[in-house]
């Protein structure tokens, strides 16, 4: 078990590794003077100059490049070009924001999907299984920003069951804090069920087919003794790494949510980089995003290979 | 088991999965006959081969055509595709016309209302078809395209390409396509060729992936083995044997990556990376409009987000009914 995590963890850093080089080549393919652009169109050339060596974007590309990477495997940023202040000053407060609406929209998915997938599954292809797959299928498939523009027209506006600006009043306790990040979470619930959902079914038909199942059966257990003690464990793999993969693409797709409703997370934090070209933030927050993924998925693939000793043993060899 | 061969379900993959072991059927037919010899037996196995395959892919394409989801799929798309196709020929107002007054709530002349600026929103929804059906496929098929080369590459070659070529992918995977998408845009800006080219371009690992473990089960087969050992070029062999037997999970993914293409190019237009304003654009109509919704103006929003909704929907029933009967088949 230690030998697999070390080995995942290893292959987790060299994925970061090429991440940030990723991230390093698309953010330097921008042409132009950041001093410049940062000061505006009437600062003094010297100025501009000053600026630059100042934050370092004078040097050679190598010497920036050896700096950004050292800088994700040290956690620090840098400083912003906007305000100044330490990067990590901005994106981790955003991305406990971010987290704290995730957290809302998974815990609950999560109960729902899995739910509905065994539903679905123990009917197979009867109307209710096709009703949940087909509703499965269309939800996810709809951009997560048009979800959140059609439920805040019906929950804040029509009903007024919801605020319609997302960033509760600082001070607010957590249940006061539910109105105003219910209707966002609820846009990325929507989101997510179908793949969680798709996929529980998944793994349920297969368990419910598989020989355990039978054998379970036939030693008199019943339905219910047999999908929780054989089936779910099974079919439970698959579903976790799904939704691990989520947690990290959430916070990508929670940008639409974000700006719908207004809400100051990681997603408003990159857009507001993006615009005022505020570069270290910019790569701070993408990087963390990176992140967020990676240890997710690690600690998915750790739980997995807990659960089921096969796995384990597969890729210790 | 190396790490590039471990398999995480992708979204992509959670509504298609073009496993590798789909497509075994039709590359034994090819291998069972005598092997052929001379240059016209060569020629000759090569046209049995040809309709046979044929033949299974006009099966398959039967079955594709009774599904009720495919239906109503090429039903939605075609409606847009007019749409797109026409323009401002087919709409009842022109889509830049500001002077019907604003704010106007759906009515027989309006149906779908105007929007703040005075625009009819039926118009410029339908101009708005052209942008999306224009830029989304095309960036799925190039993306595709370059998928289909990368993986191939790796899955045939093996060996340390495969390695390198898999942690560059893998590390890919770590961000959301829209991201990164975003993060390509404001570096190179925002016209309908970075869009295109950017989509495209992020969308290659993904089809990578799948073709890799497609092109792996292919591999070590008969047909590709005895193909090397005529001294056919690499080249030959990746994209005149193997690609035919993997036809397969590559025309899913083609139409799973149009609908991820949708979705994504509609993303970029509602954080404004793609057409600009006054033209119209679903999701910059969407970005422009819902601001409006707290004065419970609904309409200048929901009607280009129900349009992006509708074509997405649409564009998946047709990925899952092809998806279902190519992996049956």
């Amino acid at each position: 078990m230690g030998r697999y995590v070390l080995r995942r963890l290893a292959s987790a850093v060299v994925t970061l590794w090429i991440l940030a080089t990723i991230v390093f080549v698309m953010v330097n393919v921008l042409p132009g003077n950041v001093g410049r652009r940062v000061l505006g169109p009437f600062a003094l050339e010297e100025d501009v100059v000053r600026y630059n060596h100042a934050i370092g974007t004078d040097r050679p590309l190598i010497s920036q490049y050896l700096t950004s990477i050292r800088r994700v495997f040290t956690l620090n940023f840098g400083d912003s070009y906007q305000t100044g202040s330490s990067v990590n000053k901005i994106i981790l407060p955003a991305l406990f924001r971010s987290g704290k609406l995730a957290l809302l929209a998974f815990v609950i998915t999560i109960p729902i999907s899995i739910a509905a997938g065994i539903f679905a599954a123990r009917r197979r292809d009867k109307v209710a299984d096709r009703v949940v797959v087909n509703a499965g299928l269309a939800t996810t498939s709809i951009p997560d920003f048009v979800t959140a523009a059609v439920l805040m027209s019906i929950f804040c506006v029509h009903w007024k069951l919801g605020k319609v600006f997302a960033d509760p009043p600082p001070g607010s306790s957590v249940v006061g804090q539910l109105p105003y990040l219910l209707t966002p979470a609820l846009a990325l619930v929507v989101a997510y069920f179908g793949y969680i959902a798709r996929m529980s079914r998944a793994g349920v038909i297969y368990g419910l087919q598989a020989d355990y199942a039978r054998t379970a059966t036939m030693k008199g257990l019943s339905k219910g003794a047999v999908m929780r003690k054989h089936i779910l464990r099974n079919a439970l793999a698959p579903t976790i790494t799904v939704i691990s993969v989520q947690v990290g693409y959430l916070f990508g797709g929670i940008i639409g949510v974000e700006k719908v409703f207004n809400y100051h997370g990681l997603g408003s934090t990159i857009i507001n980089a993006i615009t005022s070209h505020d570069i270290p933030v910019l790569q701070g927050a993408v990087l963390l995003v990176g992140i967020v993924y990676m240890v997710s998925t690690l600690l998915a693939d750790v739980l997995i290979a807990f659960l089921n000793p096969r796995v384990r043993l597969e890729t210790s060899r | 088991m190396s790490d590039s061969e471990k398999h995480v379900p992708q979204p992509a993959e959670v509504v298609s999965t073009p496993g590798a072991d789909v497509l075994v059927p039709q590359s034994t037919i090819a291998t069972t006959a005598t092997p052929p010899t001379t240059p016209a037996e060569l020629e000759l196995s090569g046209v049995v081969q040809v309709s046979e395959r044929q033949q299974a892919r006009r099966e398959n394409w039967r079955l594709i055509r009774r599904r009720p989801g495919f239906i109503i799929g090429v039903f939605i798309v075609l409606v847009w595709s007019v749409c797109a196709a026409l323009g401002d020929r087919i709409t009842p107002h022109s889509p830049l016309d500001y002077r019907a007054g604003t704010h106007l709530s759906p009515r027989a002349k309006f149906p779908f209302g105007t929007d703040e600026q005075g625009r009819d929103v039926l118009s410029r929804v339908m101009a708005g078809a052209r942008d999306v059906m224009k830029v989304a496929p095309s960036a799925a098929l190039l993306g595709v395209v370059f998928g289909v080369i990368v993986g191939m590459v790796m899955g045939y070659f093996g060996g340390w390409i495969d390695l390198v070529l898999g942690r560059i992918v893998e590390a890919f995977l770590a961000l959301p396509v829209t991201l990164l998408a975003l993060l390509a845009a404001t570096t190179l800006g925002s016209s309908t060729t970075v869009v295109i080219g950017v989509v495209a371009a992020l969308f290659t690992p993904v089809v990578a992936r799948t073709v890799r473990s497609a092109v792996v089960a292919e591999r070590d087969l008969d047909y590709v083995t005895s193909a090397k050992l005529r001294g056919e070029s690499s080249a030959f062999v990746m994209f005149k044997e193997i690609l035919p037997n993997v036809s397969g999970p590559i025309i899913v993914e083609l139409t799973v990556r149009i609908g991820y293409a949708v979705f994504t190019v509609a993303t970029l237009s509602f954080l404004g990376v793609g057409p600009q304003p006054p033209s119209p654009d679903w999701g910059a109509q969407v970005s422009e409009g819902f601001r409006s919704i707290s004065a419970s103006i609904w309409w200048t929003t929901f009607f280009p987000a129900a349009a992006i909704a509708s074509l997405v929907i649409a564009v998946n029933l047709i990925a899952d009914s092809v998806q279902s009967v190519v992996e049956a088949s």
